[in-house]
């Protein structure tokens, strides 16, 4: 059998496919794929699987080529528009041209990814988070829970010595307020790939002890704006959405909101501001706290200032009261005793009137009288004077009578006229005398002398 | 959630006395019991702004059994 085959060597067949190739290919088209991996060397190329799944099964897979230099620029461009790195996963636009080397075979080799595309892939899948949220009535499932008074008991979802969590720590240990919180990490990653799974397997750990919790918070910052897709997933949303405790959310970044915060329970741009919100609900406990206290004891004493005023009234009342009362009784007893003073002072008046005129009288008497007396007495030595001498002449008169008579019965005389005396023993006689017959008597007359012997007495009866 | 309610109703108790005393509710007679009552409470709420209560290790343990 005679070799009529034309044998090729195998460089000859793949510089034939090459130049196959290249003269059919010659321009860049514009693939829509999943990049499943980038599958990045050291080198700083990649070597990325692309695939096309259908119902999650995979219909179409070639690998791809992106230099580095490419791979840097698009990555670049990535950042800047879509806030995301190259993520593996996702569908991609990418600009690519089909190689065939040699040694390598057959690849697409990226030439540049188209960042627009994605962004719009992203927000595809977070219009159809939403869509789906909405769709299970879940949306504001978490807005409807209660907010505990106090958030004092807080689980903390954030990477351990981020700026995100030193900064929302910062702000609730340093308040001024004194106010203390309980904070437990739940370390979790909080951008990427990892971060859906990480933070749902936290949430599902905090639910497990959530008694002891009132609030959760999913801190994050200072890791660029990069890697935030991840806020969009469904599972991840729909976890926060359905948690049974208000989780509040502090992820820090500028692009537009991303689900997750959306159904929140509130949203803070920073986790600066998340924990003053969270001081701010101590405050709205503490000053009405403190406002009672004020209320109530200037309310307690204002309450007793007019208890006390009313009392003070009504004590003015009462007392008027009684004093008018009083002064009535007192005007009746005035008029009375006025009464009985004027008829008192009547009495007393006439009595003294009385007194006075019997005073004047009693004076007037006794004048009358001592002047009488008096009168009586000045009379008296002029009587007195006048009696004297009228006495005196009576006496005079008497006494010469007297003299007269004594002139003219002295015994001379007597004798002379007649008469004699007799005597017994040098005694005058009379009817006392004891003359008995024989007595001796003796009779004197004016110039003669006799003794004789009674012979006979004779008693002159009465 | 038991202490939460404690405070909780600590706080409506206290509200609701400030405002019975806004309304002039409260006679002098039972004021000084009001006052005594609403110093219980604004204790126990002041308590519970500055104090925690949760332990880390406990919670840990719960988390591990």
């Amino acid at each position: 059998m005679s070799d009529t085959r034309q044998i090729f060597t195998l460089k000859q067949v793949v510089s034939s496919i090459r130049k196959t190739l290249e003269e059919r290919y010659q321009q860049a088209y514009w693939v829509k794929a999943e990049m499943h991996k980038l599958n990045r060397f050291p080198s700083g190329h990649a070597f990325p699987e692309l695939v096309q799944k259908e119902d999650d099964r995979i219909v179409a897979q070639i690998g791809a080529t992106i230099w580095s230099q490419n791979l840097q620029r698009i990555q670049k461009q990535f950042a800047e528009v879509v806030k995301e790195p190259l993520k593996e996963g996702t569908t991609l636009l990418m600009n690519v041209k089909i190689v065939f080397h040699e040694t390598y075979g057959l690849s697409l080799q990226v030439v540049d990814i188209d960042p627009s595309y994605s962004l719009g892939e992203l927000q595809k899948e977070r219009q159809e988070t939403l869509k789906k949220l909405q769709a299970e009535g879940i949306l504001n499932k978490n807005q409807f829970l209660d907010f505990p008074l106090l958030p004092k008991r807080v689980a903390v979802i954030s990477a351990d010595q981020s700026k995100g969590l030193s900064d929302f720590m910062q702000v609730l240990d340093q308040n001024s307020r004194g106010y203390r919180l309980f904070t437990m990490l739940f370390p979790a990653y909080l951008q990427g790939d990892m971060a859906v799974a990480s933070i749902q397997e936290q949430l599902r750990k905090i639910e497990r002890v959530k008694q002891h919790f009132d609030v959760v918070v999913i801190v994050r910052g200072g890791g660029g704006e990069v890697g935030m897709s991840c806020y969009n997933n469904f599972s991840l949303c729909k976890a926060i959405a359905t948690f049974p405790l208000p989780i509040l959310t502090g992820i820090g970044h500028s692009t537009n909101m991303t689900v997750a915060e959306m159904v929140a329970f509130r949203n803070a741009i920073t986790p600066t501001e998340l924990a003053d919100f969270l001081l701010e609900a101590f405050d709205a406990f503490a000053v009405p706290v403190l406002n009672a206290q004020e209320q109530i004891s200037s309310g307690a004493r204002q309450l007793l200032e007019t208890t006390g005023l009313h009392f003070t009234n009504e004590t003015r009342l009462f007392r008027n009261a009684v004093k008018r009362c009083g002064e009535a009784n007192k005007n009746q007893l005035h008029k009375i005793s006025d009464a009985y003073r004027s008829n008192a002072q009547g009495t007393v008046r006439r009595h003294r009137q009385l007194m006075d005129f019997s005073n004047k009288e009693l004076s007037r008497a006794a004048r009358l009288l001592i002047e009488q007396g008096k009168e009586a007495v000045q009379r008296v030595p002029g009587d007195l004077k006048q009696r004297s001498s009228s006495a005196l002449s009576n006496a005079m008169n008497l006494v010469h009578q007297k003299e007269n008579l004594v002139r003219l019965m002295d015994p001379v005389n007597v004798l002379r006229r007649g008469y004699s005396i007799t005597t017994v023993d040098g005694h005058t006689v009379n009817a006392k005398t004891k003359i008995e017959e024989g007595t001796i008597i003796k009779t004197q007359s004016f110039d003669l002398e006799i003794e004789s012997t009674v012979t006979k007495k004779k008693i002159y009866g009465k | 959630m038991e202490n939460e309610m404690t405070y909780t109703a600590a706080f409506d108790e206290l509200q609701q006395i400030v405002s019975d005393m806004e309304d002039g509710e409260i006679t002098v007679d039972d004021l000084a019991v009001k006052v005594k009552r609403a110093a219980e409470l604004i204790k126990i709420c002041k308590h519970k702004l500055t104090s925690t209560e949760e332990d880390v290790n406990a919670i840990l343990k719960e988390l591990e059994g």
